[in-house]
């Protein structure tokens, strides 16, 4: 059985109004910690070995340390963009329990010694948008936001901004150039945000989860956190479970648990007579792992080393009523429109693999274009402004690799059809 | 505020090890260690680099990614490979990649033969490729504006161009527009991209994306030479490199120059060249016939009838324009004072009045002047009474890269609102011709304690740092001079290294000019001369029938001065008028008796004065179309005929002269300026320039200052300011290309005057004063303070050079 | 006619391009288009206060560009060039930055749009489960009515797949029927399918609702 931390009775009515969050003990993580000295708490979420919640499942408490110290204009900036194709799971949090995310943002910001934070979330999460909106104006009413909060000496405006719908802002500094009211295209790193980021000052860039999960943190101490999971995965995760599984939706599970528990035990695994043929274990942009992959432990390491990742936590799951081409078709199309185009590997090389699918598609193929499709794929890997680009070419690559026998069977079938369309209406 | 150091490291590329100023991008250091590694996007002149093309991907020892050289500071001790496998592989995925999309059609590709995808593409390429998909196609090549032709079938999306209109122009007018594979360049809903600086996106392209519409298809680049010059348009001076392809200019480029232009160029500077080979120019010297007709003439009728100024001996006048070199400045003085015996000789512009060659001498302090660069690495930098954008373009752009790159704080301080205002801290407006009642606030606030923008100016000042800049225009009156001068000296200005005077003049050379003594009263080096008149006492002398010839050396006094009727009737007044002019302005047709062909700049050996003291050399590019002469050798065959043997027979002998002439240039010669040129007042010899005597004592000068501001009378009269616009040109008018853009009469209002006299953004209107009348079109802009009109001068119709009075009526035509 | 003539054609982009725009010159009779004159560029009040609003709670006023074309947008009914050059005046900023913002994102149109709108997802869950149909029908049930029907990237609501976003409330899993009853909904003014309405829909973990 699970853990639940940030699930737990999450369904309850009112909890998003500050009234019931608070009857539940909410709040009381902040009321703590703003009594502990900020670099205290930087060492819970330290030892809680906490990684990002948002995709790259870098350490928090380590990304956090790297601010400067002292006075200046710092940022804190909530990644709520959630576009992962897959995820969806930090919508559920911000529509239920939006206070666990403010609650959160407070203690992050004094524990950095941060004066402004901003959450911006993609553009068609209205409702969520406006439930967080409301939580914000309930949070100040109570104190717990603006000038000197509960006379603790520290100060935060904090302001929800909304997107206006492009994959590329959930890319991190994509999202600090949107915030700026910019295009959202990413920048060069080095710099990194925390040296220099929003208004070109430090920053510091969270996905929703892993600030949701900071008063958690306080409450039950960084060490005892670090219990939960797996020693490089530690603490719950929350995955979000989509595609041909009969229970799809929103999980909350302890990291390192099994894949096929996961995808049979809690989705009830794809509709009878249907098997696993792939599935993404991280969302669209992790390469994709097959029906023998599913004992594998999901935690970030284990992915990792099965040569995926485990990303934002979402997994879509195909049954083989899906063709491997149909699949990677939609991946690739969903790339090329997403890519900001400001680097030519990556936009002239999802423009491209797009451009040659549609051509395998229209029967113009021969499986030997499989050879150029994948090694376009290894071309884009590594070479582009930000990983947008190997997001498409890891799971392409992964498709072309594990498929391509059933790729090069599709290509024929497809210049069949082709001809004898040609010649029925010759 | 303190310059880049420079500091030494070395690295090793490619196994061997090289030297590198600490900071530098790892792409030049390599290049200056003879190491090519190809980049499209990266132009440091545009500022940070973006890393949007990845083709300069190198291998860093420690790192495990590739990494992009145009974005890496070299670090000493760094290891960097750029020859071997994966960046090979990586450079080839790259030019794949480009190509994807890219027409590949060279052959009748403007750019073909000095495009730098082309010379990537055979360098760094696979040489083949395996993209059989359709491609992109667009009707091409569709107009950006009447100068630019987009082919966006060719755009590889670089984001050069973008961030020349975003970071360097700032006129945020040509954008990205869509996301993705479907990013085009372009602008908001139609519009053309129309700026001043528009045209140096040609030249960024690095692709045959965006060409030059005046130049499309007219040469190869193994058809032309390429021929360093300097642009004569303004007082910037820009160097320029012609595009020569059979005697012909076809095209101007910038030449960068960081002491001077940046490597920019205004597109007067850029397409104004086409002047030059138009059936407009006067290409062999014109006489006035007996029926009062100018007829082409031969040289030797020409200057006969020229010499006839020997008749006006002592009762000669002579004017001269911006567009003059050093020599012929310093050759017409001679003319007149030794040739002629006559002292009456001006070259300023403006409204200058009598010459206090005290004053003069004060401001011209080699201490005292600030550089270009100065403009960008201060810590205060204020803008007085002149409109870069206008006046001297290119410091449009010096100014905002200080703001931008630097942090320098500007200021303002004008009667017409400035382009420059949404960069500057502070920006004040005074009532036109307020500037001298202005500086003496200035002058007050800075000694005294008190509020008001004055005081915000005088507290930034004083306080903001101690290299300050100030920039002012020549319209400046002499009495807002001395107050000038006495600013600087309290915040000590000549003291230190980095602060300064700048002055924007109104013509191009006028400093040299002026250096070269065509002055009244001052000759060559700001020495003692007789004494002369001014322009405007020349004018009133010439219409009161005093001066018998007057000698217009490329000026055409109706087009450029003041009370254009007063000269109307100086003009009328004087028996001989002798004119060297490229074109036949309105004055000179009506006029001139004899008139010789003026050379371009393209086609004058000489030298000018930059503003900031820079001598820069012009060499001739092309030969003289028609007939037409050097100046220097008009001007000396002149002298023979009224008995005055120079001694010129070679632009160098002038040259020498001038130097000989001038103290301050001593020891310079034609090579030590070379392509660069060289700032006088850093030289040595600066200290021969005459130390200036007392200066007339200042009225009020420590007396509290009068109420400034507007003051419209109450019959709802305007108060008049005058601008020139960067378009008010000749040249402009006559180019094919710039018909676009020739200025006009644009009067400008603020809304409430507009509302109150009922006149609409638009709409044809009329100015009138004391039986002068002009008409206009009304422009309303929200900075322009009410009670006030700004109108156009220098323009070729309906000048405000006739006004002559500061109040003016406008009115609903 | 030979075979290979007739064969069904790679899907290129109609007039080789498939943006509005790359095929579009200037029209050389416009002035430029610098940074509007407030004078001569009226603002209705009720927008000019709320972009004010937006512009006040950023340390850099440009950040409240995205929220100002949202706000032009609902006020125009698309961010048409004049919405743009409001937005551009009381920011202070050219019309080309903020063109060149809006069509960056999904969301804006610099076309006309319906009064309302749908998003159908067509990524990948949803399309396993039969959303490019959903799409079509959609298409086909929103003809003649007042809404614009849009293919939408994954929209982050796969536990309902296929789904849609009527107006901005999400919906799912839709059937095929389920397009006419959402064009019926939305002409009569009432709340799109409630009972398939993600905002009461339960978390999908039985531990998240065990007491
Ligand atoms: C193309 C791309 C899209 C991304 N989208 C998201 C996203 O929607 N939400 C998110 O939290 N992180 C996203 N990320 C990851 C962020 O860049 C960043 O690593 C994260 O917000 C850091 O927060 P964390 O450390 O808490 O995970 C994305 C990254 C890339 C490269
Ligand atoms: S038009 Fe030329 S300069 Fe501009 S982005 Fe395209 S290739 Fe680069
Ligand atoms: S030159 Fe370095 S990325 Fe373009």
């Amino acid at each position: 059985m699970s853990r639940h931390l940030l699930f737990d009775r999450i369904d309850e009515p009112g909890l998003n109004t500050i009234g019931v969050y608070e009857r539940r003990g909410g709040y009381s993580a902040m009321r703590k910690a703003l009594q502990m000295p900020p670099e205290a708490i930087i060492e819970e979420i330290k030892q809680s070995a906490i990684r990002g919640r948002g995709g790259a499942g870098f350490q928090m408490g380590q990304k956090a340390s790297f601010l400067p110290k002292g006075e200046m204009a710092k940022y804190l900036v909530c990644n709520a963009d959630e576009s992962e194709p897959g995820t969806f799971k930090d919508r559920e949090l911000m529509q239920k329990s939006p206070h666990t995310l403010v609650e959160g943002i407070i203690i992050t910001t004094y524990a950095t010694g941060i004066h402004r934070a901003f959450i911006y979330i993609r553009g068609e999460y209205q409702l969520q948008a406006d439930i967080l909106d409301q939580a914000v104006a309930e949070a100040r009413s109570a104190g717990y936001l603006g000038e000197n909060i509960l006379g603790s000496g520290h100060s935060l405006e904090l302001v929800v901004h909304r997107g206006a719908g492009a994959y590329i802002c959930g890319e991190e500094t994509g999202l600090l150039d949107s915030l700026e009211g910019k295009r959202g295209n990413p920048r060069l790193k080095p710099p990194f945000p925390a040296i220099e980021g929003l208004y070109a000052g430090p920053t510091l860039v969270n996905n929703v989860e892993t600030l949701g999960t900071v008063p958690t943190i306080i409450n039950m101490g960084g060490a005892e956190y670090a219990k939960i999971g797996t020693q490089g995965s530690t603490g719950t995760k929350l995955i979000s479970v989509s595609g041909d599984v009969q229970r799809p939706g929103n999980y909350e599970i302890e990291l390192g648990m099994p894949s096929r528990e996961i995808i049979y035990g809690l989705c009830g695994g794809p509709r009878d007579g249907r098997s696993v043929k792939m599935w993404f274990p991280g969302g669209s942009s992790s390469p994709v792992l097959l029906e023998s992959d599913l004992d594998l432990a999901y935690d970030f390491d284990t992915m990792a080393k099965a040569g995926s990742m485990l990303g934002s936590g979402a997994i879509i799951v195909v049954d083989d009523s899906h063709t491997a081409l149909e699949v990677m078709q939609k991946v690739v199309k969903f790339y090329a429109h997403e890519s900001c185009g400001k680097c030519v590997p990556c936009r002239e090389g999802t423009n491209w693999t797009l451009k040659m699918i549609e051509r395998i598609e229209a029967g113009e193929s021969t499986p030997m274009d499989l050879d150029i499709l994948a090694s376009a794929q290894s071309q884009i890997i590594g070479h582009c402004l930000c990983v947008l680009g190997d997001a498409m070419a890891m799971p392409v690559g992964s498709i072309v690799e594990k498929f391509r026998d059933e790729l090069a069977e599709e290509i024929e079938a497809a210049r069949e059809r082709a001809n004898s369309l040609a010649y029925a209406t010759a | 505020m303190p310059r880049p150091e420079r500091k030494l490291i070395s690295l090793t590329i490619d196994g061997r090890e090289v030297q590198a100023v600490e900071g530098t991008m790892l792409v030049d250091a390599a290049r200056a260690a003879d190491v090519e590694i190809p980049y499209f996007c990266y132009e440091p002149k545009l500022g940070a680099p973006v890393g949007a093309c990845r083709m300069c991907l190198v291998e860093i020892e420690g790192i495990p990614k590739l990494q992009t050289s145009c974005s890496t500071p070299v670090r000493d001790g760094m290891v960097v490979n750029t020859t071997v496998e994966r960046v090979k592989e990586a450079q080839n995925s790259i030019v794949e990649f480009l190509l994807v999309n890219h027409p590949l059609d060279c052959p009748v590709c403007d750019k073909g033969g000095e495009c730098p995808l082309q010379d990537i593409t055979f360098g760094w390429g696979k040489g083949r490729t395996r993209v059989i998909e359709p491609k992109r196609h667009f009707v091409k090549p569709l107009a950006l504006s009447p100068l630019i032709a987009i082919d966006r079938e060719r755009c590889i999306l670089c984001y050069r161009c973008v961030r020349f209109s975003q970071e360097i122009a700032e006129d945020w007018q040509l954008i990205f527009t869509e996301r993705g594979a479907h990013t085009f360049v372009g602008t908001h809903d139609g519009h053309p991209y129309v700026a001043p600086f528009s045209g140096n996106i040609i030249e960024l392209c690095p692709v045959g994306a965006l060409t030059s519409r005046p130049y499309r298809f007219r040469a190869r680049p193994w058809d032309v030479e390429g021929s360093g010059g300097v642009c004569t348009l303004c007082p910037s001076q820009c160097n320029v490199e012609f595009t020569v392809r059979d005697d012909k200019v076809t095209r101007v480029l910038a030449r960068e120059n960081p002491g001077v232009d940046d490597g920019w160029l205004c597109d007067k500077g850029r397409f104004a060249y086409q002047a030059i080979h138009v059936d407009e120019r006067i290409t062999t010297p014109l006489v006035r016939g007996a029926d009062g007709e100018l007829r082409p003439a031969g040289w030797d009728e020409a200057l006969e009838a020229a010499g006839a100024l020997a008749e006006h001996r002592g009762r000669a006048a002579a004017l001269i324009g911006g567009q003059a070199s050093n020599e012929e400045a310093f050759l017409l003085a001679r003319l007149l004072r030794e040739g002629l015996g006559s002292g009456d000789i001006d070259s300023r512009l403006g409204a200058a009045g009598e010459l206090d060659l005290n004053l003069m001498r004060a401001l011209a302090a080699p201490a005292l002047q600030a550089s270009v660069s100065d403009l960008e690495f201060a810590h205060i930098v204020l803008v007085l009474g002149t409109e870069p954008i206008d006046d001297s373009p290119i410091l449009d752009l010096r100014i905002r890269k200080g703001v931008r790159r630097n942090g320098v704080k500007l200021a303002i301080a004008s009667a017409r609102p400035s382009a420059l205002d949404h960069n500057a801290k502070l920006a004040i407006r005074f009532a036109p011709g307020g500037e001298a009642e202005f500086l003496e606030s200035l002058e007050w606030a800075l000694g005294t304690p008190g509020s008001g923008e004055t005081h915000e100016l005088a507290a930034l000042l004083r306080d903001g740092g101690e290299e300050v800049v100030i920039l002012w225009g020549e319209s400046l009156s002499a009495p807002a001079r001395a107050t000038l001068l006495r600013i600087a000296d309290r915040l000590g200005l000549a003291e230190r290294q980095g602060a300064g005077l700048l002055e924007v003049p109104l013509g191009t050379n006028a400093r040299g000019i002026r250096e070269a003594g065509a002055l009244p009263g001052a000759g060559p080096g700001y020495g003692e001369a007789s004494p002369g008149r001014s322009a405007a006492q020349i004018a009133a002398a010439a219409a009161a029938g005093e001066i018998g010839a007057l000698h217009l050396f490329q000026i055409d006094p109706l087009r450029e001065l003041p009370d254009r009727d007063g000269w109307e009737r100086a003009l009328a007044g004087a028996k001989l008028v002798v004119a060297h002019a490229a074109t036949l302005t309105d004055g000179l047709a009506r006029h001139a008796d004899v008139i010789f062909p003026a050379e371009s700049g393209a086609e004058k050996d000489g030298t000018v004065v930059h503003p900031d003291g820079r001598l820069q050399r012009l060499r001739s590019a092309i030969r003289r179309p028609g007939e037409v002469r050097a100046g220097w050798q008009v001007l000396a065959d002149l002298a023979k005929r009224v008995g005055l043997d120079t001694g010129v027979l070679t632009a160098g002998m002038a040259f020498r002269q001038l130097i000989a002439a001038v103290p301050f240039y001593e020891g310079l010669t034609l090579e030590a300026i070379g392509g660069r040129g060289l700032r006088w007042p850093e030289t040595e010899a600066a200290a021969a320039m005459p130390a200036p005597g007392p200066l007339a004592a200042a009225a009020g000068a420590s007396a509290t200052p009068a109420a400034s501001g507007p003051r419209a009378e109450a019959n709802g009269h305007l108060l008049a300011g005058t601008y020139r616009s960067i378009w008010a040109a000749s040249e402009v008018e006559i180019s094919p290309a710039l018909r676009f853009a020739v200025a006009e009469q644009v009067v400008e209002l603020s809304p409430q005057d507009a509302d109150r006299l009922g006149i609409e953004d638009g709409a044809a209107v009329r100015v009138a004063q004391n039986g002068t009348r002009l008409r206009g079109r009304a422009a309303i802009r929200s900075g322009v303070p009410a009670g006030t009109a700004f109108l156009a001068a220098g323009i070729a119709e309906e000048s405000a050079n006739a006004l002559t009075e500061p109040l003016v009526e406008v009115s609903k035509l | 006619m030979s075979a290979i003539d007739r064969r069904p054609p790679v899907p290129r982009y109609a007039h080789g391009s498939r943006v509005p725009g790359w095929d579009e010159a200037v029209d050389l009779e416009k002035p430029p288009a610098t940074v509007p004159d407030p004078a001569l560029t009226p603002v209705p009040d009720e927008l000019r206060e709320a972009i004010e609003a937006e512009m006040a709670k950023y340390p850099d006023r440009r950040s409240a560009s995205i929220p100002a074309l949202h706000l032009a947008q609902r006020h125009h009914g698309w961010c048409s060039p004049e919405a743009i050059a409001q937005v551009a005046c009381v920011m202070r900023l050219t019309p080309a930055y903020l063109t060149s913002v809006a069509s960056f994102y999904d969301m804006f149109y610099l076309e006309p749009k319906a009064a309302h709108e749908v998003y159908v997802c067509t990524n990948i869950t949803c399309s396993l489960l039969g959303a490019d149909e959903l799409y079509e029908r959609m298409c086909q049930a929103a003809q003649g009515h007042d809404i614009t029907v849009r293919g939408f990237e994954c929209l982050g609501a796969c536990d309902i797949a296929p789904m849609a976003s009527v107006d901005g409330e999400y919906v799912g899993p839709l059937n095929l029927d389920d397009a006419s009853l959402i064009v019926e909904d939305i002409d009569a003014g009432r709340a799109v399918l409630e009972h398939k309405q993600l905002r009461h829909r339960a978390c999908a973990d039985p531990g998240a609702r065990s007491e």
